[in-house]
């Protein structure tokens, strides 16, 4: 506390200067602070430090009345620089790298499967430790992360309207290795550090259940999948709760389902594949004539988000 | 007549149906065997043995054979459960594209198919091992194997009316533009025509004008309305034409299984026809089989 004018007593001289140069020298110490913690981000070989230096970094008041830094990375930036360093401690290198590291300002990052198509983090309004991952200049969040409360989700909806129709006509490998790089990240988090992860529409494990937006599903849509199916040689199969089944390539089956009952119907997907690789997402970019199925019904078919992050 | 030769006459009756009721009584005891050990061969003798002697065993018909099913043809219901068992599993080796559903005692629906929607295609007859296919849905099926050899589906036409109705539909959409264009010039038109003070002898001319663009007008307007109609019909249309394709779909689905079971449609049809000797025969052959043993 520089003074206080609450105290009758006069300062002198000397306790002033005293006073300013304490300023100054907790203004120095917090400095100090943060570079550790920066030096750590950068330089760590060791995850759960990263993840701890990441934390410390994110909201972190570097500037104080006396003594304020003009460069400064944004809490964004240590996200991304998180992300970054994450995977290459992990062995995934250059599969994702931060473009534009020439200067102090907003980092980019790109995928090396995507081309100049830059990604990049904003904050969240609802949550300041949690930051929406996107392709710059775009208002689509891909997935929403929060290192303190160790939360990462990806938005279904976000994912698809990206992937599969922004980006239409890149191939599909490519695309897969570059989602292929964010699912990696969130198995990390998930495995290292225990992070709750809703890897939704790039959920690939067997029986995962991808919820339609509207929990009740009308024949018509059934029946142009039926249609459609036939149309590309698969046969759409019915099969229990009312449901349909397709087999697909290697034995790849998506059942389309009622998992509610009848006063509270809730209609979604599961896939079944021998590696379990194949997610909601893939199958989108695998099989043209669902795709456009899915798109032509989106506002039935649209698989659910975390309504309270993304909404 | 007196009474001694009555009696005389009669005097065979209690032997008689002493004799009828044995018969009778080991018909139900030879029907009850049958259906403890699962001889379902001689289960369909018993239920009707002219019709086995005859299609089965190819004897003449001219000597009928005394039928006593009259005794447990109240349990019809019953038998048609118990001898629906092997006749399914001989079913779905034979017709592999049919699927059964017992929807009360003894009585089956027959589904086409195990697709999205399959078809009720009618009803199985355990008893006189005979499918009863439902009329429309056979016809349909029919007639779509009919038209094939032309190339054609029992729904072209319709689904080309269709079509080319939301082709009409979407170009006057399309064309709004152009015909509010084309109102304002009627307008201004019209207007200039209202200004126009004619000499007598063009009264006429100038009057008939004035009619040729209110018509014009009133057409535009008319279509106008066509097409804000339009949007609706387009999705109605769409609907329509997904439930024709729909059920194209199924009759090329159900082709596709006759083909690979029977080769033609001919073929399905005769093997329905002989199906009671198909199958008995099969059963024949399984006991010859199994008495080898």
């Amino acid at each position: 506390m520089v003074s206080n004018e609450n105290e009758d007593r006069k300062i002198t001289t000397n306790e002033l200067l005293a006073n300013y140069s304490h300023a100054i020298q907790s203004g120095l110490d917090n400095g100090t602070a943060y570079i550790k913690s920066f030096n750590v981000l950068n330089e760590t070989q060791d995850t759960q430090e990263l993840l701890s230096a990441a934390v410390k970094l994110t909201s972190f008041q570097l500037d104080t009345d006396f003594v304020t830094f003009p460069h400064k990375f944004s809490d964004e930036d240590i996200q991304l620089v998180f992300l970054e360093r994450l995977l290459t401690l992990s062995g995934i290198e250059n599969e994702l790298v931060i473009s534009n590291p020439e200067h102090v300002q907003k980092l980019l990052c790109k995928f090396s499967e995507l081309g100049d198509k830059t990604f990049t983090f904003s904050r969240s309004s609802k949550n300041p430790d949690g930051f929406f991952f996107g392709p710059t200049m775009m208002n689509r969040p891909l997935f929403y992360v929060n290192l303190k409360a160790k939360e990462l989700m990806f938005h279904g909806s976000s994912l698809i309207e990206y992937f599969v129709v922004d980006l239409e006509g890149i191939k599909t490998d490519e695309i897969k290795s570059a989602l292929q790089v964010m699912v990696k990240a969130a198995q990390i988090l998930k495995e290292s550090f225990g992070f709750k992860i809703d890897f939704n529409v790039l959920d690939s494990v067997n029986g995962e259940f991808y919820a339609f937006a509207s929990g009740d599903l009308p024949d018509s849509i059934m029946d142009e999948l039926f249609v459609k199916s036939a149309e590309n040689h698969f046969i759409l199969m019915s099969a229990q709760n009312g449901g349909a089944s397709l087999t697909l390539d290697d034995k790849t089956e998506v059942t389309v389902y009622d998992a509610g009952d009848a006063s509270r119907p809730k209609w979604g997907a599961t896939i079944h594949d021998q590696d379990q690789k194949e997610s909601w997402l893939c199958l989108l970019l695998d099989y043209p004539f669902i795709k456009e199925w899915y798109l032509r019904n989106q506002k039935q078919l649209e698989i659910l988000s975390n309504q309270f992050i993304f909404g | 007549m007196d009474r001694q030769t009555e009696t005389d006459q009669f005097s065979q009756n209690d032997d008689q149906l002493s004799s009828a009721l044995n018969q009778k009584i080991t018909y139900l005891n030879d029907l009850n065997d049958s259906v403890k050990n699962g001889d379902d061969l001689k289960i369909y003798e018993l239920m009707d043995p002219n019709r086995f002697a005859t299609e089965l065993k190819g004897e003449d018909s001219d000597q009928p054979k005394a039928s006593f099913f009259g005794l447990a043809s109240d349990l019809n219901a019953q038998l048609s459960h118990h001898l629906s068992d092997k006749l399914i599993d001989y079913l779905g080796a034979t017709y592999p594209f049919f699927y059964y559903h017992e929807y009360e005692l003894g009585k089956f629906n027959v589904y086409f198919g195990n697709w999205w929607d399959h078809r009720l295609f009618g009803q199985l007859d355990p008893i006189n091992v005979r499918f009863d296919f439902a009329e429309d849905e056979y016809n349909k099926l029919s007639q779509s194997f009919s038209l094939e050899t032309d190339n054609k589906r029992v729904n072209d036409d319709e689904m080309r009316q269709l079509a080319e109705k939301n082709e009409y539909l979407t170009k006057l959409i399309q064309d709004q533009d152009k015909r509010d264009q084309r109102k304002e010039a009627i307008r201004q038109q019209l207007k200039e025509n209202e200004e126009k003070s004619p000499m007598p002898w063009e009264a006429g001319k100038v009057k008939e004008e004035r009619q040729r663009l209110n018509d014009e007008m009133l057409e535009l307007t008319k279509t106008d309305e066509q097409a804000t109609n339009g949007r609706s019909t387009i999705k109605q249309n769409e609907n329509e034409i997904l439930v024709l394709s729909k059920e194209e779909t199924i009759l090329s689905l159900e082709k596709q299984n006759i083909r690979a079971t029977f080769g033609s449609f001919e073929a399905f049809i005769d093997n329905n026809n002989h199906l009671y000797t198909k199958y008995l025969q099969s059963l024949d052959k399984e006991s010859q089989v199994s008495d080898g043993e």
